[in-house]
């Protein structure tokens, strides 16, 4: 028999038991449906991440830091030795924690490798508090701007050299500090605090506190895309600036003039064996070093153990469905008995026989992939605007769908339709001709 | 070429030891081609388990049936299957269509069986309906067809694919005294026309009164056989 008949066959076999055929197909499109979801959202999530991560880095930039344990995670189970030599004791992650801090020669060595087009410490300045004259005091965020993170303005311009003591402020305090809008912001003065860690060293007790001017020479929109709700609120300014100030923060404390971390630029970063041959040459040094691929890596981690949860339960459904199938094809072997012993005495071939049940096994995981994909598919396209404003995304999509996956899914669901076929077409192929037509 | 059937020492046991039966007994007789041929006995005298062994569907535990100077035990079973699929055809009691299928579709399945091209198909389909008066129900579904129309239905089957010999197993059992002669009056028709050998396994002896051969089988053994139209 032509491979087309016996297509043609087994689509007429099915259509002539509907009901039978639809609720079996059902059943593995439950299992396609969450499939389809969770691939859905994983390329909402990667897309996502990967947004998050172009935005907020620069990929041509490395981030070192003095620990080499610092961007991995640590046994904090068992109690670890004190080192004198690591410095300050910093709660981290919610955890006491010993970490090297890079100093200045560290920052010199960095900016000496080959490859490297410079090297600056990574500061987040913690202000005592923001204000102007006549507004309340908030706590806030100053941060050295990257120009590669280019943000959206809503008023202002920002120059390419930033010069010190001027401010690029997040749309999220214009209200706060009584501004109508972006534009009425632009050349006012914020007073900017911070109070010295050391002074209480000295005389028990005591607190010392600067306050610095600067103008308002940008505000910038709140991005869809910030790493966290906290950091779209960051203030930026020049790296002069904000050192100046983690100085005076960290002055007579073991603190002064280290860093967590610092930023390298690799020349032509862009290109991945340059930036790779920069990493290798500054872990050799014994840095610890996190690539902005390695971040993305990491914001990918937690959705991807979700995404595995999701996938084990659609499996399962579909692994549920499968003996659905196999059951249903018995069935069917089962009713067509006396049809199946007729096409052995009109002269088909055993294989053609057993191919017929596997192509109608294959036809019904087809038919459950269609059906589960497609329902996904359109319950996800309408979802999605509902989601991604729920959860702040923005433009941002949380379901996108691929139709290169959906179609390999519905491609392996036929497979898996045809391997749940293959016992019940070995028993029709091995039916006794003369008994199956005895059948009543 | 010459179809002549030629059964040769048959012997048919079934079950073992103390559950032994034998079905057939060292039957042996020749079919000449283009005849029609009656094999009449009563109920477990051996009739079908002769047919189906001439047609290949059994095999014999000993003995051999040589057709057309082939003995088809000595063929692969892919073999059997295209011999029987190009050379063979079967009516049955029970009619056996497909009932949700057309009746086009029921004709053409020894078609596809035979990998007959697409082409070819739909007429030699055509051709067979209306040489047994169906060629106005091809696109009806076969469940809706009436008895005799049935079995009308499954002879068109039985045809389409030209076949050398035709077995029909109690083709009138299900029919009315009527309908089972148009029916059998039909398939002696079609062997005159088409020239196929068509061997008829019945009970009844006034229908094998009408074939050319009739072999009366007894426990497996045959008890005689006559030749020439009584």
């Amino acid at each position: 028999m032509f491979y087309l008949d016996i297509i043609k066959r087994a689509l007429r076999n099915l259509l002539s038991s509907k009901a039978r055929t639809i609720l079996t197909a059902l059943a593995i499109a439950v299992g396609t449906f969450a499939l389809t979801l969770t691939l859905g959202a994983s390329n909402g999530a990667q897309d996502y991440a990967q947004n998050i991560v172009k935005t907020n880095f620069d990929p041509s930039e490395l981030f070192v830091s003095k620990d080499s344990g610092l961007f991995k995670s640590q046994d904090a189970s068992t109690p670890q030795l004190y080192d004198p030599s690591y410095g300050s004791v910093t709660t981290f992650g919610g955890q006491t924690r010993q970490i090297k801090m890079l100093d200045n020669s560290d920052i010199q060595k960095l900016a000496q490798i080959k490859g490297v087009s410079w090297a600056q410490p990574s500061i987040n300045v913690s202000l005592q508090y923001l204000t102007r004259d006549d507004s309340n005091k908030y706590i806030g965020t100053l941060t050295t701007y990257n120009p590669y993170q280019n943000p959206t303005l809503l008023a202002g311009k920002i120059p390419s050299q930033l010069q010190d003591n001027t401010l690029i402020l997040p749309e999220g305090y214009l209200s706060a500090l009584g501004f109508l809008n972006a534009q009425s912001a632009i050349n006012q003065t914020v007073k900017l605090s911070v109070l010295n860690q050391g002074a209480s060293n000295i005389i028990p007790g005591a607190t010392k506190s600067q306050v610095s001017n600067f103008k308002i020479i940008a505000v910038y929109k709140t991005p869809n895309t910030a790493i966290s709700a906290a950091t779209s609120l960051n203030l930026y300014a020049s790296l002069g600036s904000v050192e100046n100030l983690n100085n005076f923060i960290y002055q007579g404390t073991s603190n002064y003039q280290k860093y967590l971390e610092a930023v390298v630029k690799v020349t032509d970063g862009t290109n991945a064996t340059k930036l790779n041959d920069v990493e290798n040459l500054i872990k050799a040094q014994g840095y610890g070093v996190q690539s902005v691929v390695d971040t993305e890596k990491t914001i990918t981690q937690i959705i991807s153990v979700i995404e595995g949860i999701v996938t084990v339960f659609g499996i399962i459904a579909i692994i549920a469905s499968v003996f659905g199938v196999v059951n249903t094809m018995y069935i069917s072997v089962l009713q067509r008995t006396r049809e199946i012993g007729l096409m052995k005495a009109l002269g088909m071939h055993r294989k053609d026989i057993s191919r017929l049940f596997r192509i109608e096994a294959g036809l019904i995981g087809l038919l459950g992939g269609l059906i589960g994909s497609i329902l996904a598919i359109i319950g996800g396209t309408a979802l999605n605007p509902v989601i991604s404003s729920k959860l702040g995304l923005g433009d941002s999509k949380l379901l996108i769908f691929k139709f290169s996956q959906v179609g390999l899914l519905i491609i392996a669901l036929i497979i898996i339709g045809i391997i749940a076929g293959l016992l019940p077409a070995r028993k029709a192929a091995h039916l006794d001709p003369i008994e199956a037509l005895r059948t009543e | 070429m010459n179809k002549m059937i030629e059964v040769k020492n048959l012997t048919k046991i079934y079950g073992k030891k103390d559950n032994k039966f034998t079905a057939l007994n060292d039957v042996s007789l020749k079919i000449k081609s283009n005849s029609t041929v009656s094999i009449i006995g009563k109920s477990g005298s051996g009739k079908s388990t002769l047919m189906h062994i001439m047609s290949g569907l059994d095999e014999p535990t000993s003995g051999s049936v040589v057709i057309a100077d082939k003995n088809i035990f000595e063929m692969s079973e892919r073999k059997i299957d295209s011999f029987r699929a190009n050379e063979m055809s079967f009516v049955f009691q029970s009619f056996f269509i497909e009932a949700n299928a057309t009746c086009l579709q029921n004709v053409m399945l020894p078609l596809e069986i035979a990998r007959v091209s697409i082409t070819k198909r739909k007429k030699l389909a055509l051709d067979a309906l209306r040489a047994v008066e169906l060629e106005d129900k091809a696109n009806v579904k076969a469940g809706t067809l009436s008895g005799g129309q049935k079995q009308r239905l499954a002879v068109a089957r039985a045809i389409v694919n030209k076949p050398s010999i035709l077995f029909a197993d109690e083709p009138t059992g299900n029919l009315d005294s009527v309908t089972g002669d148009k029916i059998m009056n039909l398939i002696f028709s079609l062997n005159k026309k088409l020239g196929c050998t068509v061997i008829l396994v019945t009970h009844d002896n006034d229908l094998a009164k009408q074939t050319d051969m009739r072999i009366r089988l007894k426990d497996g053994k045959i008890e005689s056989i006559d030749e020439g139209k009584k």
